[in-house]
């Protein structure tokens, strides 16, 4: 122990050290040649054999240094020390290279701080490793032929043919909590309830809030910041309507979590009382939500919403998928033994609801799946965006790293005395190849540290380009030491990376050569140097000919959507929508609602059509249901798509009329039911004849629907509803009023006005507020910006691609532009005596740049097969565009021939400008 | 290297911490006459390699079983005088007693005992 304290302090007393070392040495010496001349040896001499007796001086203080301290920490302070000289010396270099890995690491650890928020973040409970989330996953589609009747809540694909989800009918979730208390400590359930009405203090506002079994908090262990969270017996019908907020809501609308708990709300018209307040970072269960408000899923409200007050058998219907469930793993219990436990289990009751062959052989199985990070809904949205957001930093941090590395190498060659002096004087080869890799760590930490920075800077932005306005955008990363460790591995890693190559071909020197050699007549190795560096400018063309062609790929997807077809004018159309119904407006009263207020915007000076839909024709998915002429059947798996439709809807939109007429004031409630298609649906279901005045019926298999006879009055051109990809869909498109579908309750309000939309946004709320100022406006926002919303992933990965494309070109020009110097400048000779001999000046432009191309093209055939293969990874982000589309790879491959040719051209002129004699004459 | 060399001998390797242990129990001293010392008393059998020699200095120093200080010397010199300290009185009996016990076993292998007292 003492031996580590003593050569702790040696660290910090070296100087000392190493002067009492020499002095002691000294003293020796001194004695020495004393005893030497009183033996009777002249005192030259004596000093002379003294020496001798000593042996290598340095290697004994070397030695003795080894005995003081550890020789690997001293040699790295020592190698660090020098580092820092080596990089001051040349500040150019350094600045450039730490800047450019400054970017690349920090771009890194931008993208990676989002893949950590996303991938590795636990719920913020007490014991989160102990959740997990039930799924199901069924081979095939749902509907008809399996015992999932009806679905509400999102499913996913899961291999080719399977389906994933996490809803269940509610008799499953008792079924759960009824008969797993051997491997499950809580079975919970939830089901979002999206935007609600909700009043607080005589203000009514849009809040999402979330349905809640008893077990909910309880089984998450979330402890209250104020009153009381929900509890089991909250949870049951007749119980007084209490609801939970989330801690940042109760701040927003109380202004304090403590005012919260006793106060009365209203939540659609229906009244309730807050009983408490979640701690301030509890979000619910999915990252991809935070809830404002947590209410009691048997509170009978559930019924009324859903079901407009229908009975609950609805509710109970097993063959109807709507509620999640999470669950916490008893004590010693793994996954595994609960996931044994439970299938079977769960197969026999989904088996106990089918009742055709058909259905039981295309059962829901069990899965219980990982809970600790809550529900994957935004892993599955974003995880592929980002790792190939990943795949293309690592690719501009690799191309960096490879500059570094040519870089480093040119001046290795400079070195190269330098270093044949440390090999002569014995230094071991080891040695002196961790000396530069220090050089090169410390400059790739220096760029890690500024990285840091670049990464802060580079979250925020990424936050604000992924939400892109959206509302309810809940990732919000931040650096923490899991991102700041990967930072700084990574920056170890490239300094390794790029420091290796150049420190090995560096001490590969034949000492006595380079010792000998003049700075002029550096000719002997010049061949093989340069080779190196020209493999590493060829690897970057390479590299940056998969970001350009993954930079064409995106921005020609993203041009490709821009100029879809949409079969309605997108511009000065304003959009925002409320919901009357929420508010306590109910049939037939709803309907004068909308229509006055329809009169009254149209009134707004400089808007020209008012009009409104039960939802927005693009961004929010479709409406469908079985509305067919009688006796047909849908196309497999595809009910035709309804949209109902508030007055001038068709002018509004300027969707051309092709047959028969647009809806107008003889289409309200009560009168004969009428209809409007589109081109696609007509020729696909009324085949035959003059579809003007044909019946349809919406077949009825719900009982919500009224079936009534519907007229077909008029046709429309093909509109894009619900997305911009895909083919037209068929549409039909029903009067509001009418009462043959979906009772209205949000509505979406569309004006077409002359000049900028967002201008009348004031006017709009003040109608709204002075007819009912329970009705809250939201989503104020033109057509135009809703359709770049939708675009925003497309819009995203085309700009940052093409940045990061134009970045990597300019490095690998940077690259190219400095080994052609180089090798111009190592030539300066031979270029000299060929243009005595009379080469022109073309010819030795041509010399030179033969070489650029000859790199270029080799950088083309490395890249072209390696862009190929990657782009396939993309595939399913491109639109209209083949990942191996030739025209973009030829575009591409032009760009960077052109920027090689470029980059090779000044180097090239300035070699033709040498003067012969001079060049010579220094030779 | 052939084991002994005219009049010197090869220093045997772990040996010259002893030699220098036991050279400072007579009393404080600085390198060079330890050196010397070493030679003197072995009849110039021994010769102590300086390279070796203050890397070793400094090894014991490091262990604690000698300390050093900047003296004066007698003829009015700075010097590093080294001292035994109290541990390495007991380092220095531990491997004297190690040294008996290895030249005795190698007395009996190198000179059997019928070939003893020639």
């Amino acid at each position: 122990m003492s031996a580590f304290w003593g050569k702790l302090r040696a660290l910090f007393d070296r100087r000392r050290k190493e002067d009492d070392l020499r002095d002691e040495i000294q003293f020796h010496l001194d004695q020495e040649s004393e005893d030497l001349e009183l033996d009777g040896i002249a005192a030259g001499e004596a000093r002379q054999a003294a020496r001798r007796g000593l042996g290598n001086a340095a290697q004994v203080q070397e030695d003795a240094r080894a005995v003081w301290t550890w020789t690997g920490l001293d040699q790295l302070l020592q190698d660090g020390r020098y580092g820092v000289r080596a990089l001051a010396a040349n500040k150019t270099f350094s600045v450039l290279a730490i800047l450019s890995l400054a970017l690349g690491i920090g771009a890194n650890t931008a993208i990676y701080s989002f893949m950590d928020w996303l991938l590795v973040r636990s719920l913020p409970v007490a014991n989160p490793e102990s959740l997990v989330v039930l799924n199901w996953r069924a081979p095939g589609l749902s509907g008809r032929d399996s015992v999932m009747k009806s679905m509400s809540g999102s499913t996913w694909r899961d291999g080719d043919a399977g389906r994933m989800s996490g809803i269940f009918p509610y008799p499953a979730f008792e079924l759960m909590r009824a008969n797993s208390s051997a491997v499950f400590s809580s079975v919970f359930g939830y089901y979002p309830a999206r935007r609600v009405n909700f009043m607080a203090n005589g203000h009514a506002e849009m809040a999402a809030g979330e349905f809640v079994t008893g077990g909910y908090f309880p089984g998450l262990a979330v402890v209250p910041v104020a009153g009381r969270l929900i509890g089991p017996a909250d949870d049951r019908a007749g119980a007084p309507p209490v609801a939970v907020l989330s801690f940042a809501y109760s701040q927003k609308r109380f202004g304090d979590a403590a005012k919260a708990p006793g106060q009365s709300i209203a939540i659609n018209d229906v009244p309730f009382t807050v009983a408490g307040v979640t701690p301030p970072g509890f979000f619910g269960v999915d990252p991809a939500a935070a809830p404002d408000f947590y209410i009691p899923l048997h509170s009978g409200f559930l019924l009324q919403q859903k079901f407009g007050g229908g009975d609950s058998k609805v509710l109970l219907d097993p063959n109807y998928y709507w509620l999640e469930m999470m669950a916490r793993l008893a004590p010693g219990v793994s996954l595994a033994q609960a996931q044994t436990a439970l299938g079977p289990l769960f197969h026999r009751w989904a088996e106990s609801t089918a009742s055709r062959d058909v259905e039981r052989a295309r059962l829901p199985e069990l899965r219980i799946r990982e809970g600790a990070a809550g529900l994957d809904t935004l892993r599955r949205q974003y995880s592929k965006p980002l790792y190939v957001l990943l795949a293309m930093v690592a690719l501009i941090l690799a191309i960096s790293c490879v500059n570094i590395a040519n870089l480093l190498l040119a001046r290795a060659a400079a070195r190269r005395r330098e270093i044949a002096v440390r090999l002569s004087i014995g230094a071991g080869r080891s040695r002196v190849v961790r000396q530069l890799l220090t050089e090169s760590v410390l400059l790739s930490s220096l760029g890690g540290a500024l990285g840091v920075l670049f990464a802060i800077w580079g979250i925020r932005t990424l936050t604000v380009l992924l939400a892109n306005g959206g509302e309810d955008f809940t990732m919000n990363p931040t650096l923490n030491w899991n991102v700041m460790g990967v930072a700084a591995a990574l920056s170890i890693l490239t300094g390794v990376l790029f420091g290796l190559a150049p420190a090995i071909a560096a001490t590969r020197v034949d000492v006595v050569g380079a010792l000998k050699e003049t700075r002029a007549g550096q000719t002997g190795r010049r061949s093989r140097r340069f080779s190196s560096g020209q493999i590493l400018v060829t690897a970057q063309i390479g590299m940056s000919l998969v970001l350009l062609l993954a930079a064409g790929l995106f921005v020609r997807t993203l041009s490709n959507l821009q100029s879809v077809e949409l079969g309605f004018n997108q511009d000065s159309i304003l959009l925002f929508r409320m919901n009357a119904r929420q508010a306590g407006h109910r049939d037939p009263e709803i309907f004068a609602f909308y229509r006055g207020l329809l009169k009254q915007f149209r009134a707004i000076p400089g808007v020209d059509q008012a009009t409104l839909s039960h939802q927005p024709m693009l961004g929010e998915g479709t409406s469908s249901g079985p509305v067919l002429p009688p006796g047909k059947e849908p196309k497999p798996g595809k009910n035709p798509h309804i949209l109902l439709t508030g007055p001038d809807f068709f002018a509004a939109f300027q969707i051309p009329l092709r047959l028969g007429r647009a809806f107008d004031e003889r289409d309200r409630a009560g009168s004969p039911a009428v209809a409007i298609v589109n081109e696609t649906y007509a020729k696909t279901y009324l085949d035959g004849g003059n579809p003007i005045g044909q019946r349809i019926k919406l077949q009825q298999r719900q009982r919500l629907f009224h079936g009534r006879d519907i007229e077909v009055a008029g046709v429309v051109g093909n509109a894009r509803y619900g997305g911009l990809k895909g083919e037209h869909l068929d549409i039909v498109y029903l009067p509001f009023d009418q009462d043959t579908y979906h009772p209205v309750d949000e509505a979406t309000f569309a004006l077409r006005t002359g000049g900028d939309p967002l201008r009348h946004a004031a006017a709009v709320r003040e109608i709204v507020r002075l007819a009912d100022p329970r009705v809250p406006v939201t989503g104020i926002k033109t057509q135009t910006a809703q359709i770049d919303q939708m675009l925003n992933q497309e819009i995203l990965f085309a700009r940052l691609c093409s940045a990061f494309a134009l970045l990597a070109l300019l490095i690998a020009c940077v690259g190219l532009y400095g080994t052609m110097s180089y090798s111009v400048e190592r030539r300066t000779g031979e270029i000299g005596i060929r243009m005595a001999l009379g080469a022109r000046q073309g010819d030795v432009v041509w010399m030179v740049l033969r070489h650029a191309v000859g790199m270029g093209v080799a950088g083309l055939a490395l890249g072209l097969p390696a862009a190929f293969l990657s782009s396939r990874f993309v595939k399913s982000f491109l639109f209209g565009v083949e990942p191996a589309d030739q025209v973009t790879i030829l575009v591409c491959a032009g760009i960077l021939l052109a920027a090689v040719v470029l980059a090779g051209y000044i180097p090239a002129r300035r070699a033709s400008r040498i003067d012969p004699m001079r060049a010579v004459r220094s030779e | 290297m052939p084991p002994t060399t005219g009049s010197s001998v090869e220093l045997l390797r772990g040996t010259l911490d002893l030699l220098i242990l036991r050279t400072l129990l007579a009393g404080p001293t600085h390198g060079h006459a330890i050196a010397k010392h070493i030679q003197r008393t072995s009849e110039d059998l021994l010769k102590v390699e300086t390279g070796s020699l203050y890397p070793a200095l400094h090894r014991l120093e490091t262990k604690s079983w000698i300390s050093a200080a900047w003296e004066i010397s007698d003829k009015g010199k700075r010097a590093r005088v080294y001292r035994l300290t109290p541990r390495g009185r007991k380092q220095l009996v531990a491997e004297q007693s190690k040294w008996e016990t290895f030249s005795h076993a190698m007395r009996l292998i190198v000179n059997p005992a019928g070939q003893e007292g020639q």
